[in-house]
């Protein structure tokens, strides 16, 4: 009897198996033929954006147009430097996006702590309001910063972006950070404050080690933010001087004719920074996102 | 005692989070609150500065351009939300499967979200040229049309072509929350499902989608919020043309800003949406609330 149960349990298990095996090879087939063709429609504007580049003024507006360049030339890649200050956008970036991804990670990473270890009057409302903070339209604080820069003549200075950052990434920042430190366990803490280490000391040399990959994530996520931001830097700065990357290539556009090999150009050297970041700390960033955003 | 342990752990507690409460208070709560001041005088930010009230509000809220700005970022936020849940949800999926080169098509798929918005807008613009654009070429090959279609002189093709780009760049940062969510959900629950003979879609239907539930409220939550507020893809691309076919509210508040110098209407404008975001945010809250009941 339990013999019978058994074959019948084995039959209906192989034979279900089979099936199983038919139906996940087509199932593989759908989903690579999925990825293929997403990837096919992410690469071909990245494809084009290097094969513009790489043009002459005459292969810029050939018909048909040309997929791969026939005279590949790079002068669009020095030109870009020449016409426009492109030197001052890059180094105005640079500084305003480094300062303010340096203030929003340090601040956060303490702010996200206290969160996570401490409970104090106004603890939720303040996690909750972190969170409304992404509601409020950026466009919304445009006017009064605008209004504020002004009385205190910061317009056209690299301060008011790097203020103006600080304030858009520090609270999602700081919510991220929170949910990784929740993610390390409390007796970590305890035990170093049983041998008679205080509070700062805890954060600093027990918890901050274990946090590279929230740290990396939420570097990566707020210089990302800085680096590609337009409507505040177009708005807060006015001198060619002062403004930074993307600012510098939409005007490429504003302009009576569009040489599009140079705004190709030049949006590939926009590009250099965040791809140095993003090899360099993309091992952690699903990690620490996921630590980070998962948790409420 | 207790309360001594207690007093001093909430000290130490003010003593992390201070310094980003004082960030966060002078350079959002403060700038809100005088925006809403702003948003009730004539002024010019400069040397004329009157206390108009609630005229503005009232004016808008009557003011057909602005409904129909409102109903345009509208359209725009729930199109570029359901595109980035849809492509990144199915992505996600696909990739959690941990198939070969999962990681090669994940960090292509993620691209999008690299490039500068600035980039994204300009590219696509250059795509979709009428004469010298690949996409028209492509298509009149293809046999697709027969002539060179201006995609941005008319306002629907506008409109869904402004659609297409966002969620084109907007998609990787749901794939990858998504991803995020699907960690968690522990895998024993999809073997027994499987020795149950579950589908895979019976998988996703009864496992996944219910074990994403809290990542996808606030993912939803944030994705409006995002989208419902957008500017610069739409600026560079149509500058909210053709006839005011794409002027969302973002470009509306800019214009009526920096363009016509009336600061107070453009605040006010800023505080109907804040409004209507918290709002929006209020009700998708309870409505999950309520599904998991």
């Amino acid at each position: 009897m339990t013999m019978i149960k058994e074959t019948m349990a084995n039959e209906k298990k192989y034979g279900l198996m089979s099936d199983v095996k038919v139906a996940r090879k087509i199932t593989n087939l759908t989903s690579y033929s999925v990825l293929f063709f997403f990837s096919a429609l992410i690469l071909f504007p990245i494809l084009w954006i290097i094969s513009t580049s790489l043009k002459n003024e005459e292969d810029l507006f050939s018909l048909p147009p040309q997929i791969i360049p026939e005279n590949p030339t790079l002068h669009a890649f020095k030109q870009v430097w020449i016409d426009h200050p492109f030197l001052a956008y890059f180094r105005n970036s640079l500084i305003v996006v480094s300062a303010a991804t340096f203030i929003s990670v340090t601040f956060s990473a303490f702010a996200a702590y206290g969160l996570s270890r401490f409970r104090f009057r106004g603890h939720g409302t303040f996690m909750a309001f972190l969170l409304a903070s992404q509601l409020f339209p950026s466009i919304m604080l445009l006017i009064p910063f605008y209004k504020i820069y002004m009385t205190f003549g910061l317009i056209n200075t690299h301060a008011a972006l790097i203020i103006t950052y600080v304030s858009f990434t520090i609270p999602f920042c700081t919510w991220m950070m929170r949910g990784y430190f929740d993610g390390i366990s409390k007796d970590l803490d305890l035990a170093a404050q049983i041998d008679g280490a205080g509070r700062f000391r805890i954060f600093r040399s027990v918890i901050l080690p274990l946090s590279w990959p929230g740290l990396a994530a939420t570097t990566i996520y707020s210089f990302i933010s800085g680096w590609n931001e337009y409507i505040f830097a177009l708005v807060l700065t006015q001198d060619e001087e002062m403004k930074t990357v993307p600012v510098g290539i939409g005007q490429l556009v504003g302009e009576y004719r569009i040489d599009w090999a140079q705004l190709m150009a030049a949006s590939l050297y926009a590009l250099i920074p965040l791809t140095i970041i993003f090899i360099f700390f993309n091992r952690y960033f699903i990690s620490g996102l996921s630590a980070g955003a998962v948790k409420e | 005692m207790k309360s001594a342990f207690k007093k001093r752990e909430s000290r130490s507690g003010y003593f992390f989070t201070l310094p980003t409460l004082l960030i966060v208070f002078s350079l959002i709560i403060y700038p809100l609150g005088y925006a809403i001041f702003i948003s009730m005088q004539r002024t010019n930010l400069i040397s004329e500065w009157k206390f108009v009230g609630a005229r503005y509000y009232a004016e808008l809220l009557t003011d057909a351009e602005f409904i129909n700005s409102l109903k345009i970022s509208l359209i725009f936020a729930f199109f570029v939300v359901v595109g980035n849940f849809v492509v990144g949800l199915l992505l996600a999926v696909i990739l959690n499967q941990n198939l070969k080169f999962a990681t090669t098509f994940k960090i292509i798929l993620m691209l999008p979200w690299l490039l500068p918005e600035v980039v994204v807008a300009l590219i696509w613009k250059w795509l979709f040229n009428p004469t010298y654009g690949l996409i028209n070429y492509i298509l009149n090959t293809v046999g697709l049309i027969d002539s060179d279609v201006s995609w941005f002189d008319s306002s629907t093709s506008a409109l869904a072509g402004v659609i297409f780009v966002a969620t084109w760049k907007g998609y990787p940062i749901v794939m990858i929350m998504m991803l995020a969510g699907m960690k968690n959900i522990p895998s024993e629950r999809y073997e027994a499902a499987a020795i149950d003979g579950a589908t895979r879609i019976q998988q996703f239907r009864h496992i996944t989608l219910p074990g994403l539930r809290p990542i996808f409220l606030v993912t939803c939550i944030l994705e409006t919020a995002w989208w419902f507020k957008h500017f610069t893809v739409i600026w560079l691309m149509t500058s909210g043309g053709p006839a005011g076919a794409t002027k969302v509210v973002s470009i509306s508040i800019y214009q009526q800003a920096f363009g016509d110098f009336n600061f107070g209407k453009a605040a006010a404008e800023s505080v109907i949406i804040l409004t209507i975001l918290l709002a929006a945010s209020y009700f998708y809250s309870r409505a999950i609330r309520n599904d998991n009941d």
